[in-house]
């Protein structure tokens, strides 16, 4: 158990459980053929987030001393993948859900692991044409289309 | 209509071709899921909703919902089956209900009785997917019954009981499992309020009236989170994998597995009953009783193979058995049922009491394809178990980013809009942080299902009495729910405060 992550986890839960009071306080407190509005229900849910929010708070001063962990995260990889998956985002209405797939896939493979670049370029094609294609042509769905 | 006339009918849906391919495709995927270290059943289902709702676009609302559940179940207990392969054969569970196969399992690959384990472990699975289903086919006109006698306030009550289930039995951590219970159905109020119409915490942005889709979410939290720890982590299969050698149980063996079979089966199905208890408890508490009861507890972790039959029957047993709440009350008891409900919502089909006489179709469908499942993965089992030995050499180098990419496109292909894609995104690193920190997630996704309903039920409950809150208690089996809720909550906090060990159920 991270004591650091579950403290800060818990304030950002805290602050949930206020925008949740504060915002649900703008709504209307009574709703017509009904003895009870919308502001209710979240409301004493944010009431509930904040308790139990403190609660685990108290409860990180009892953990046990933290063990160092000995597992080393694979950061450069992650953010490589991750930040391509966000350009993967972006970018699909823009360029298109096939290109933007096909590209997305090679990056991801190539950090994943170095080398063999026909497989990869062949595996995503194969995946982005092949999705493209059943979903589009054959079960009439929509996907962006090519940008040219 | 009898028990009988509406199974009847049951089978005339499920054995539809269609119908049977996507057991078939379920089942299948299924097997797959459990093999591979890494996804579970819980992402494996969620990443094939949005292709299931793809696949069946063309047919009637009531027939894409039976064709998407059949396939949805099917990947479910499939993954039960699976799980047991790569427990047995590499000492890696492929689920946590596997996680006790382990022990005795692996011994016995060791031994070169690989094969046996695993067949056992196929027939096991069999004999407890039907015995659940019996029970399931019995249980369900009554439950209905009895629950349709239920009005909001019990209803409100029992699903009070439900979340309270699932977050006193979720994780080391009771005040984490009830914060993501409750973010959870804080999660479900975003969007255009039912009851008011009222726009909630949406900002007047058009991509939030209709709610934070569940699907997102689910695949987000799960599929997605499981990647992003697979990425990071740089899990390894290590270990090498023992050979299967021959299949067939020996008549030795068989004698020696039939009655912990039954015991599992037995006992795994009314853990799985009980919400919040899932597959991982049963198939624990039946290696306990298995090792308890027997003549020579002493060869157990050595090899016996009582130690595979009983666990792996229990937990498929579960499987089945934790459908029961989800089709007959709509409390979902586990994470997987959870989404398998909001699967369920998707297609507008309300599991609960209504189900089975608003559409038998889609319940009885179900149910008669888990009978045509199990015997297709009995038969895809034994022969194949080499087969499905050899997926677990999958390069996660390729696994891993095409997982990316289905869950981005099914997430796009159901909401077509980017927002979508990012919340998809957000939804992945929360998974992981999450999940690594122990805050369970089943809990969420469970709040995030039954939220709307919840409110609903309690207004609903509320405006009949003109705002007395009183009713809850005062209508005996409303009380009843809630003390229930109140003991699943604080008997587990007592034994704990008295320094007992508290077992938790760490699955969806």
């Amino acid at each position: 158990m991270s004591r650091s992550f579950d403290r800060i986890a818990s304030i950002l839960f805290i602050l949930v459980g206020v925008f949740f009071i504060v915002e649900s306080r703008k709504l209307s407190s009574t709703a017509y053929g009904s003895g009870v509005g919308p502001d209710l229900f979240p409301m004493g849910l944010g009431i509930l987030l904040i308790l139990l929010s403190i609660r685990l708070i108290f409860e990180t001063f009892r953990y046990p001393k933290e063990k160092q962990e000995g597992k080393t995260l694979d950061i450069k990889r992650f953010a490589i993948i991750l930040f391509s998956a966000l350009l993967y985002a972006l970018l699909m209405e823009t360029l298109g859900y096939v290109l933007t797939t096909f590209l997305f896939l090679v990056v991801a493979f190539q950090t994943m692991e170095r080398g063999k670049w026909w497989l990869s370029i062949i595996l995503a094609a194969a995946f982005s044409v092949g999705v493209y294609y059943l979903y589009v042509n054959i079960l009439k769905g929509t996907l962006p289309s090519f940008p040219f | 209509m009898s028990v009988w006339e509406y199974l009847y009918n049951g089978f005339l849906v499920a054995l539809q071709w269609q119908n049977l391919i996507y057991a078939f495709v379920g089942v299948l995927i299924g097997t797959a899921v459990g093999v591979l270290p890494g996804i579970g059943p819980m992402s494996g289902v969620a990443l094939l909703i949005p292709v299931t709702s793809t696949l069946t676009a063309g047919s009637s609302a009531e027939e894409a919902a039976a064709s998407a559940i059949i396939l949805l179940a099917g990947v479910y207990y499939g993954a039960m089956y699976g799980g047991s392969t790569t427990s047995i054969l590499l000492n890696t569970p492929g689920e946590s209900s596997s996680v006790v196969t382990t022990l005795d399992g692996y011994q016995m690959a060791r031994q070169g009785r690989a094969g046996a384990a695993l067949s056992i472990a196929a027939i096991g699975s069999f004999v407890a997917g039907i015995v659940s289903l019996v029970a399931l086919v019995f249980l369900a006109e009554p439950l209905s019954n009895l629950a349709l006698k239920f009005g909001p306030a019990e209803y409100f009550s029992l699903m009070v009981l439900g979340l309270c289930a699932v977050s006193g039995l979720a994780g080391h951590s009771m005040t984490k499992a009830l914060i993501m219970t409750v973010f959870g159905l804080l999660l479900g109020t975003i969007g255009v309020d039912n009851v008011s119409g009222v726009a909630r915490f949406t900002f007047d942005s058009p991509v939030l009236y209709q709610g934070l889709e569940f699907l997102t979410i689910a695949v987000g939290l799960f599929a997605l989170g499981e990647v992003f720890k697979a990425i990071l982590e740089k899990e390894k299969n290590e270990g090498t994998i023992a050979k299967v050698g021959k299949i067939y149980p020996s008549k030795q063996d068989l004698k020696q597995s039939a009655a912990p079979i039954a015991r599992g089966s037995l006992l795994g199905f009314f853990i799985g009953v009980l919400p919040g208890a899932g597959a991982t408890l049963a198939s624990f508490f039946s290696y306990m009783m298995e090792k308890r009861i027997s003549r020579h507890p002493e060869k157990f972790g050595k090899g016996a193979i009582e130690g595979v039959a009983a666990p792996e029957s229990a937990n498929n047993a579960a499987s089945g058995g934790a459908m029961i709440p989800m089709l007959t009350l709509g409390i979902p008891g586990s994470g997987t049922t959870a989404i398998l409900m909001g699967a369920l919502i998707m297609y507008n089909v309300q599991p609960g009491p209504l189900l089975f006489d608003e559409h038998p179709q889609v319940a009885w469908g179900l149910i008669a394809s888990m009978f045509i499942g199990n015997l297709m993965l009995l038969i895809l089992n034994m022969p194949l178990v080499k087969i499905f030995a050899k997926i677990i050499d999958t390069p996660s180098k390729y696994l891993l980013p095409i997982i990316i990419a289905i869950s981005f496109f099914g997430v796009y292909a159901v909401q077509v809009n980017t927002f979508d894609l990012f919340l998809l995104i957000v939804c992945g690193l929360m998974g992981y942080l999450l999940a690594k920190n122990d805050f369970p997630l089943a809990p969420l996704v469970l709040g995030l299902v039954l939220g709307p309903m919840i409110e609903n039920n309690m207004r609903r409950a509320l405006t009949a009495t003109g705002g007395d809150w009183s009713i809850f208690v005062t209508h005996p089996i409303s009380l009843l729910f809630l003390v229930i809720a109140a003991c699943w909550i604080l008997i587990p906090l007592i034994l704990k405060w008295r320094g007992k060990k508290v077992l938790v159920n760490e699955e969806g």
